[in-house]
């Protein structure tokens, strides 16, 4: 007889309540997934960038725990390397990378690095599940994590090292600490707990990004707005007398572990600390393409997120989303007229607000307008919150005793092409257009941008390692040296190859297609004496990356 | 039966008048208004799963038919095959939509039968209003069912036609060959024949270089030379100058035969345009004769016509110079292309 005890073992292991069993399920999937697809997803500015801070951050907290008396002396030297952007999730990427790659030798360096990434995206997938499962029962659970990463954005945003899903993550965490600590039935300590991670998240969260800033003034407002019809009822006082201790939290850890964080700040606190800011608020405007329009220069569109959000997300998905957001503000309307008794007026302003806020912060004039959806993803777990519980209270209501056939019917409809867009559009995720646009050939001849980051040159190596002529000087241009560097230490770039500055002084030119650069193209042509490309790369039959040679350079 | 009240019932008013019928309209708008308001569960969860399943059903559709209204590489080699065998000096290429640029790579850089000659790629959104400068024919590869396709570079070739022959079906692709009512030939492109000319910044002569362009002395150096640059996010062949500030950056070209007019375009290369900066003087003389100036105007970019009356002087050959200059304080990379008129 087979022995079962390892099975029973195991078992044992799992959480006992389905729902964490499902969102369980889902990191593990979403790890697994983000790992074997990422080798394909090339290697992005920012990235590159990022991986060079994460090498270096971790060496510095080895030589605290070596010499801790010589810790601020160092501080400078290891973090000036990026300190545009607090550390967190390159710290995260920079301790994969060492104990991965480094250590235990069993990633490249670039899979190393993002494997912190991988995990940010499956802490991601079991928060939605949770969250989802808690809000709409079991297909809640299920399908929120789904709404999200069967988006192709999203789900290209789960592999590369950078600093949006980690953003993201952090966000949803913080707002989800936020909603438990506000927890009805909860006992207070529990609560108070829930009140304690929820500033010790949001510190994560601003040193992640300076996104996570916002969270502070947007969950009070949730709260505010929330406590008001009781307010009206009760007197102000009782605004006074449920003021969430995790608001208290958030103003007083954040900073704190922000600042613990980042030794960056260690020294002339103050001043760098306003540099940054003043970095991020007076940020360059990078050309972006909108309807054939090359946005250079404010005031931007303020329908831009709103549109690049409707013609990227899956159409069946977005309608699901629309759905939850509309089914989410007729619940909040029906709790202030005092119509819905079951209806917790908090939580839905919690998630309304969450899916709307960094939409409109974006859409306002002045923000600088580029990135894709990166700017806006934080309000995407929320939205896929949102559709997930219309699926799952639609189905109820359209099939009361067998609302789960209903559900999984409908989210098929939704989920089948929307995975299957996601898969046709990898690893080209910075240029997935939806349904709507007509893909990416429809996106081109509306005049979106086509891509950005320089990451798809990832497509074209193999025919830059059997063509290229021994030593030749190749421009990369949208690449930076960094990921040229990272590629070839990788062993994914023949080390022959060398860096050119311009079409005048290489032998062979890689073209990344942008609206904004496309002289570097024509110039090359002139360079060169031809404008035939040798090889290229293509979504669609629309051209994101062509090679251009001397005669002589390719062989 | 009487319309008037009866006297033993509850009052004594007479009766409103009929209302008229209600239009079909109003019918609808009713119909609508008790579907909708008050908000019924039921009816709004079936609104919102017909929505999510007849857009999943298209996305389904669109994902399936994709890959077959977009050209395969055996169409692209059809392509190639047909137009290798067929075209002929004086042919080009043109593309639509133009994003689709893997024409580059697919079909032949020159003519199969005369290797010396380059067979261009139009890959411009508007054909309508561009000179073609050379062109007797253009091959139009047009990608129909695409997505975001739209006929209007087939329409516009068409309305300057003399002959169409095609469409011819490759694939995905289809082949149409345009044959132009009234080709543009020169009898003099200036860009062409740069190495010929001189080229000085007020009294300091310019060096020739190698490669067919001019290096300019220093205390304003600058190079000028023929080369294809981006003005208006389109490939323009010109000669790309930078107007001296101060003085005059001149171009003597000898012997050039005089047709019944100059005509060219100007263009800030690879840039916005040139924005609130001083415009850009080119003055041109043909012979002694002063003919006219051009202006490369301040605002967005953009590739602007201009066209200078030669007639009086047509038939002779005579020299022809541009001076050009700017008030300008900045660098401001510039591309003129101009042509003798027949």
């Amino acid at each position: 007889m087979r022995d079962l005890r390892p099975i029973v073992r195991f078992r044992a292991l799992l959480p006992r309540s389905r729902e964490r069993r499902v969102a369980l399920a889902w990191a593990a999937g979403v790890l697994v997934v983000a790992a074997a697809t990422a080798p394909s997803v090339g290697i992005s500015r920012d990235e590159s960038v990022y991986f060079a801070a994460a090498e270096a951050y971790p060496r510095f907290w080895g030589e605290v725990v070596r010499a801790p008396s010589h810790a601020l002396a160092l501080a400078d030297a290891y973090y000036s390397v990026n300190r545009e952007h607090p550390p967190f999730a390159k710290l995260v990427y920079g301790v994969t990378h060492a104990v991965l790659s480094k250590g235990l030798g069993l990633a490249s360096h670039a899979q190393g690095f993002r494997f912190g990434a991988f995990l940010f995206a499956a802490l991601l997938a079991y928060l939605l599940a949770t969250w989802g499962g808690s809000l709409a029962g079991l297909w809640g659970g299920v399908l929120a994590p789904a709404f999200f990463f069967f988006v192709p954005r999203n789900f290209y945003h789960s592999h590369p090292a950078v600093l949006d899903l980690p953003e993201t993550t952090l966000w949803l965490a913080t707002a989800y600490a936020f909603w438990r600590s506000a927890g009805a039935g909860g006992d207070q300590a529990r609560n108070g707990r829930w009140a304690l991670a929820t500033g010790l998240l949001f510190g994560l969260s601003i040193a992640t990004k300076h996104n996570g800033w916002f969270l502070l003034p947007l969950l009070a407002a949730c709260w505010l707005l929330a406590a008001v019809p009781a307010a009206l009822r009760e007197g102000p006082r009782a605004l006074g007398a449920r003021f969430p201790s995790a608001l208290l939290a958030m103003a007083a850890l954040g900073p704190l572990v922000l600042l613990a964080s980042w030794p960056w700040l260690w020294h002339d606190t103050w001043p760098r600390f306003a540099a940054y800011v003043s970095f991020h608020v007076h940020h360059e405007n990078y050309p972006w393409s909108y309807f054939g329009r090359l946005l250079r220069e404010p005031p931007f569109p303020v329908a831009y997120p709103f549109v690049v959000t409707a013609l990227t997300v899956p159409l069946a998905v977005l309608a699901s989303m629309a759905g939850g957001l509309a089914q989410s503000l007729s619940r909040i309307v029906r709790a202030v007229r005092g119509r819905g008794g079951e209806i917790s007026l908090p939580t839905e302003v919690l998630l309304f607000a969450n899916a709307v806020f960094p939409l409109a912060l974006i859409a306002w004039p002045t923000v600088p307008h580029f990135g894709g959806v990166k700017h806006w993803m934080p309000a995407m777990p929320f939205l896929a919150l949102l559709g997930a519980r219309a699926i799952a209270s639609a189905a109820q209501v359209l099939g009361p005793g067998r609302s789960g056939a209903v559900a999984g019917v409908l989210a098929a409809l939704a989920l089948v092409p929307a995975a299957w867009q996601t898969a046709h559009v990898h690893p080209f995720g910075t240029a997935a257009w939806n349904e709507l646009a007509g893909g990416a050939a429809g996106a081109a001849s509306l005049g979106m941008q086509r891509q950005f980051w320089g990451d798809n040159m990832i497509a074209i190596l193999e025919d830059l390692n059997e063509h290229a002529a021994s030593g030749a000087r190749v421009w990369f241009q949208e690449a930076t040296w960094l990921a040229v560097k990272e590629y070839q230490r990788d062993g994914r770039l023949r080390p022959d190859l060398a860096w050119a500055t311009g079409p005048e002084d290489a032998d062979i030119s890689v073209w990344h297609y942008h609206r904004e650069f496309l002289d570097k193209e024509f110039r090359t042509w002139t360079e060169f004496g031809n404008a035939r490309p040798v090889a290229g790369a293509y979504l669609d039959e629309t051209p994101l990356v062509q090679i251009y040679a001397r005669p002589g350079a390719w062989r | 039966m009487s319309d008037r009240p009866d006297y033993l019932g509850p009052n004594y008013r007479l009766g409103a008048p009929r209302a008229p019928p209600p239009s079909r309209g109003e019918v609808w708008r009713a119909f609508a208004r008790r579907l909708l308001w008050p908000p019924q569960p039921r009816l709004w969860a079936a609104l919102f799963a017909t929505a999510v399943a007849s857009l999943g059903a298209y996305g389904l559709w669109f994902q399936a038919t994709l890959g077959s209204r977009l050209p395969s590489r055996i169409d692209w080699r059809a392509a190639a095959a047909l137009v290798s065998r067929d075209a002929r000096p004086g042919d080009v290429v043109a593309i639509a939509p133009a994003w689709a640029e893997r024409a580059r790579e697919a079909l032949p850089d020159a003519l199969p039968v005369r290797p010396d000659l380059p067979l261009p790629i139009l890959a411009f959104p508007d054909l309508a209003s561009e000179d073609l400068t050379g062109v007797r024919r253009v091959w139009l590869l047009s990608l129909d069912g695409a997505p975001g396709a739209a006929p209007e570079v087939a329409r516009a070739l068409a309305a300057r036609s003399a002959a169409v022959d095609g469409p011819q079906r490759l694939g995905a692709l289809r082949a149409t060959r345009f044959d132009l009512r009234a080709p543009l030939n020169p009898l003099y492109v200036f860009s062409d024949t740069l190495p010929s000319a001189s080229v000085r910044v007020d009294d300091a002569a310019c060096t020739p270089e190698a490669r067919g362009g001019w290096r300019c002395p220093a205390p304003r150096p600058m190079r000028v030379a023929r080369e294809i640059r981006e003005v208006d996010f389109l490939p323009r062949t010109c000669i790309k100058l930078t107007p001296p500030n101060p003085g005059r950056l001149i171009l003597d070209f000898p012997e050039v035969p005089v047709g019944r007019a100059l005509r060219g375009h100007t263009g800030t290369a690879g840039g916005a345009g040139l924005g609130n900066a001083a415009p850009v003087r080119i003055r041109v003389k043909v012979g002694d004769e002063d003919v006219g100036e051009a202006e490369e105007p301040p605002g967005p970019a953009g590739w602007h016509l201009f066209q200078l009356d030669t007639s009086r002087l047509a038939g002779r050959r005579l020299p022809v110079s541009f001076e050009i200059s700017s008030s300008s304080p900045g660098p401001l990379p510039l591309c003129l292309d101009a042509v003798m008129l027949p």
